[in-house]
Order: structure tokens, then C-alpha cells, then sequence
């Protein structure tokens, strides 16, 4: 053992951190960590596109990025192509969401409907939708039935999978209470089984939304005059690099406010997660 | 409420589990007992005899194989429709996404009592059991006793002619188990409701019970039928009595035999 000096040292240290006060330090922020590399990359990028003098059809400066975007909402109506885009697929995963719970509900409960529809989905469900936009257009054309029933098809598979399987996943001793209170099937289905599959099916619902927006602006790049991607496929084609950019950087935000207000709604779900 | 005046008849029920996939089950076998309106019929036996499912027969969600289940009127002797039953479970089964009271309110919701009434009596009920003030949280919130007690109450408020309790205390610890027994056994009283209670405890047996039924190893039978005479309330004070500790004798006496022989049964199924 060493003598009293060096050891009170380490003692002090230890101490430190129990104390409630802590000192802020901005490497020990997370969102001066997070948004501030996010500010680096974008000041290296502005910084390098300038100095090295790369053309602006393959590399153009943030900057030119965020005049391109204030340009394109102000003048080029690209608020109406958000709207085209936001509204094709809303319709479709709105009903995909409608249809898919109510369709989930019952192939959990009845045999019979299982029985059918686990074939559909095995059949259907592994097949990349994407590959579903040719035929569609054979049958139904580039318009708003082919936007409808293309959000509509990706959101609704996982929507189903995920009701099915949290209805069946169900506790059978909360069945069985509700029936030993004089619970009818159908009070079971609507105050019990629906209830306690109500994460799984926002779990289903999250992953839907995700497919519906791949697909809808897939289809807007092959066949659309208006929408995100349809601006982001024209812009490609005549080599505004900086509008390419700026649709990105829309549909990006897009994402994020879609996960944030999913995040919220999961919050608020909080009381149908289980003890 | 009325007094109950409708017995339970269990008439040479069996029942065997026959599922596609595996050797049939036998879990009853030639069962007769007569549950008496008004008091407290304790199930007792080794683990796997077959009580739940003797409950859940009464109850009506198992058929028997064989037997017959008949409910009585006592003063006319007239066979009769099934009483009104509540269960309270052993794993609580509370719904988790609904707040106490409306967990004690559901039986009423789902009956179409107005929403005014049904709140009304689950606060009477939720104050029975000593959780007033705690009707806004969920179950999550509240510790293994106080959900049982919610559960009880979620039985109770339907005011059921005969209350089925499958070993209810058998998740919680010993020292919560003993207040939750004086609290049931008087909750039991003053209600006067017909009672069959499925337990592991002698103890609690005896000091909740009116007849003790001591059943066998699987395929459960009835071995014995034991009146219990102590005086009522009984208490923890109760377990002093000479004759508390006789009963006690008697009933692990019986039982031993039986726990041993089902363990030797569920090692050979073990083996198969
Ligand atoms: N649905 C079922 N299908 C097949 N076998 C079953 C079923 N339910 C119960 N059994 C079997 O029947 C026998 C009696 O079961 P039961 O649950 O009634 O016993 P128990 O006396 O309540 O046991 P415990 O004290 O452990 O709760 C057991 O051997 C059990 O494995
Ligand atoms: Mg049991």
C-alpha cells in the first residue's frame, strides 16, 4: 500500500461523479455531438466543392443546394409536387391501414379465413411490389387509381401480418376473464383482442408507411409528370444536380417527420404496452 | 343480493384430454361432490389433479367426457339454470390497457350498464377491497397484491351467486397471502356468496374453507371430504387452535400420499 498522498487522489476523483451538479461539456452533449458533425460535413463539403473546382454537375455547393430548394418552393412548385406525392401515399396507406386492420382481425379469428388468406400472403407478401408497377399500369393506367392501389399494396401487407399476429398473440387468460364477465365473441374481438394487439398493429402500421412512400415515389420516377419523384427523375435528366439535391433533401425531412410523429403517437400508446 | 340457494352437483364427472398430437390425458375421473349454496368449498391436491379443470367444468367452459353437473335449488329440490359465477384467476388477467376502475367496470360495461351506474358500483367495489384512490392507475402501476385485489373486486362488483377462486393467492408472497386471506374471508361473508376456492395452501384452506375436498393424484378423484367447524372470523390467530393444528394433521396426512404418487406419475410421464 502506498502512503496517504497518491492514494487521496483517486478517492477525490471517484467522488466527482456522484455529485448531482454536473458541469456541462460540449463534447458530452448529444446534440452538440450529433448536429454539430452533421454541421462539419456539410462546411467540408461547401469547403471542397469550392477549392477543388469539381463542376457543379457532380458535386454542387450546399449553398447552391439551398438556393436551388428556396427556388423550387418559391417559383418552381415543388410544394405542389410534395402535395401530389404527400396525397398518393396518404389515400392509399390510409385505406391499406382501414382494410388491413379489419382484414387482420378476422384471419386471426377464423380458422377458415387463415386457412385462405395464409396462402395469398405467402404467395404475395415475399414479392418485391416494385416489380407489381408494370402490370399495374397495363391494367390500370398512370393515374390516380394506379398511385392509389400502389401505396395501397405496400402498406397493406405488413399491416395484416402484424394484426394477425398480435391478435394471436393474444393472452388466453385475458380471453377467458372476459368471457367469465359475460363478455360476447364479438365484445371479445372488439374490447380484448383488438386492444392487446394495438402495438403490433402501430408496429405494422410504421413499417406500411415505409413501403407505401419507397413505392409511391418509384412510380412517380417511372411514370409521373408531378410528385417528388417524378421531380427528382426530370431533374436527373437534365443534370440539375443541385434540384436532384434539393427533392432528396425534401423527401429526407419528409422521413424524419414521419418517424418523429410515430415516435410520438408510440408514447402516447403507452398504456396498451403490457407490465 | 339474494342469498344463493342453487347447490352445485357433481355426479360421476369425468374428463379426459384427448389432444390429436399426443397420448390422451386423463385429468378426471368419477368425480361426485355436492358444493353447498352460501359456503366455502375448498379443492385441494397435488399439483396437475385436476382442479383447474374441475372449475372450469362448474364454470362451463369444459364439457365433461363423462357425468353430470347439475345445479339444485335447495328448497325445492328443482333443477335449475346455471347460477351467476365470477372468477378470480391466479395469474390476475387483468386487462393491462385499462385503468383499475375500468377493469373492475367491465363485467358491468360489457352487460350495458350505463356508464354512471357501472362507475358507481366499481368505486363501491374498489373501496371493498381497500383501493380507493388508486382508480386511475393501471395494473402495471400496482404490486402482485393489489392486483389480486383488483381482480377480486372485478369479480365481486357483478355480485355473482358463486365465486370461483383458483388458487388466488398462489402468485404472491406469504405475508401479502395472509392479509389477502382475512380480507377475502370477510369480503366472502359478508357477501354470502357460494364459493369453491382451488388452493395449494391447507392453510388457507382451513382458514377460508366450510368443507375441505382433498383430491388424488391424477386422474383426480375426491379422497375426502372434511367439514371445517372453527369459528368464523378466523384469523391468523386461528392457526393457534388445537383444533386448526388437528385438521391440519389430518388433511397433510391424506395429501402426502397423493403428492408423492403424482410425483411418480408425472416422472414416468416424463419418461414416455
Ligand atoms: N387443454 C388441455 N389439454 C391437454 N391436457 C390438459 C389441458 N388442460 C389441462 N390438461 C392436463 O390435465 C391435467 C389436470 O390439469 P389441471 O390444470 O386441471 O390441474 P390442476 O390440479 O389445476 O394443477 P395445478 O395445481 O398445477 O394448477 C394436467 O395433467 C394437465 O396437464
Ligand atoms: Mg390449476
Amino acid at each position: 500500500m502506498s502512503p496517504a498522498g497518491p492514494l487521496a487522489e483517486p478517492t477525490t476523483k471517484a467522488a466527482a461523479p456522484a455529485r448531482k451538479r454536473r458541469v456541462w461539456v460540449w463534447y458530452n452533449d448529444e446534440r452538440v455531438l450529433g448536429w454539430g458533425s452533421v454541421a462539419l460535413v456539410i462546411a467540408i463539403w461547401e469547403a471542397a466543392a469550392r477549392l477543388s473546382g469539381v463542376s457543379p454537375l457532380y458535386l454542387p455547393q450546399p449553398s447552391q443546394i439551398v438556393v436551388a430548394l428556396f427556388k423550387m418552393f418559391a417559383t418552381g412548385g415543388l410544394a405542389i409536387d410534395l402535395g401530389w406525392t404527400l396525397w398518393r401515399i396518404f389515400a392509399g396507406f390510409a385505406l391499406a391501414v382501414v382494410i388491413g386492420a379489419a382484414l387482420g382481425v378476422w384471419i386471426a379469428t377464423s380458422f377458415r379465413v387463415r386457412a385462405i388468406a395464409d396462402m395469398f400472403i405467402a404467395m404475395l407478401y415475399p414479392l418485391p411490389k416494385v416489380t407489381l408497377i408494370p402490370l399495374l399500369i397495363i391494367w390500370l393506367g398512370t393515374g390516380g387509381p394506379f398511385m392509389l392501389t400502389i401505396s395501397f399494396l405496400g402498406a397493406i401487407f405488413p399491416i395484416v401480418i402484424n394484426t394477425v399476429l398480435g391478435v394471436r398473440q393474444c393472452d388466453p387468460g385475458l380471453v377467458l376473464a372476459a368471457r367469465d364477465l359475460g363478455a360476447t365473441p364479438q365484445q371479445i374481438v372488439r374490447k380484448v383482442l383488438v386492444p392487446s394487439a394495438i402495438p403490433s398493429i402501430f408496429a405494422g402500421i410504421r413499417l406500411g408507411l415505409g413501403v407505401s412512400i419507397i413505392l409511391v415515389v418509384a412510380a412517380e420516377m417511372v411514370v409521373g409528370k408531378y410528385g417528388l419523384g417524378a421531380r427528382l427523375y426530370l431533374s436527373g435528366q437534365i443534370l440539375e444536380t443541385e434540384q436532384v439535391f434539393a427533392v432528396l433533401i425534401v423527401l429526407a425531412a419528409l422521413g424524419i417527420i414521419v418517424t418523429k410523429v410515430q415516435d410520438y403517437i408510440d408514447i402516447k400508446l403507452g398504456r396498451w404496452r403490457l407490465a | 343480493m339474494k342469498s344463493p340457494n342453487v347447490a352445485i352437483e357433481l355426479e360421476g364427472i369425468g374428463l379426459t384430454f384427448a389432444p390429436e398430437s399426443e397420448t390422451p390425458t386423463i385429468a378426471l375421473n368419477d368425480v361426485h361432490c355436492r358444493i353447498e349454496p352460501g359456503k366455502v368449498t375448498a379443492l385441494i391436491g397435488p399439483s396437475g389433479c385436476g382442479k383447474s379443470t374441475l372449475l372450469q367444468i362448474a364454470r362451463g367452459f369444459l364439457n365433461p367426457s363423462r357425468g353430470q353437473l347439475r345445479f339444485v335449488e335447495v328448497a325445492s329440490g328443482k333443477v335449475t339454470g346455471r347460477p351467476a359465477m365470477a372468477t378470480v384467476w391466479q395469474a390476475f388477467n387483468l386487462f393491462p390497457w385499462l385503468t383499475v376502475i375500468e377493469n373492475v367496470a367491465f363485467g358491468l360495461e360489457v352487460a350495458g350498464v350505463s356508464k354512471q351506474e357501472r362507475e358507481a358500483r366499481a368505486r363501491k367495489a374498489i373501496g371493498a377491497v381497500d383501493l380507493a384512490g388508486f382508480e386511475r392507475h393501471f395494473p402495471r402501476q400496482l404490486s402482485g397484491g393489489m392486483r389480486q385485489r383488483v381482480g377480486i373486486a372485478r369479480a365481486l362488483v357483478m355480485e355473482p351467486e358463486v365465486l370461483l377462486l383458483d388458487e388466488p393467492f398462489g402468485a404472491l408472497d406469504a405475508q401479502t397471502r395472509l392479509v389477502l386471506q382475512e380480507q377475502l374471508s370477510s369480503l366472502v361473508e359478508t357477501s354470502g356468496t357460494t364459493a369453491i376456492l382451488v388452493t395449494h395452501s391447507i392453510e388457507e384452506a382451513i382458514l377460508l374453507a366450510d368443507k375441505i375436498v382433498v383430491m388424488s393424484a391424477r386422474p383426480g378423484r375426491i379422497v375426502s371430504e372434511i367439514a371445517v367447524g372453527l369459528p368464523r372470523p378466523r384469523t391468523f390467530a386461528t392457526t393457534q387452535d388445537p383444533e386448526y393444528a388437528q385438521l391440519f394433521d389430518r388433511i397433510y396426512g391424506l395429501l402426502r400420499d397423493e403428492v408423492m404418487r403424482a410425483m411418480i406419475i408425472e416422472s414416468e410421464k416424463a419418461d414416455t
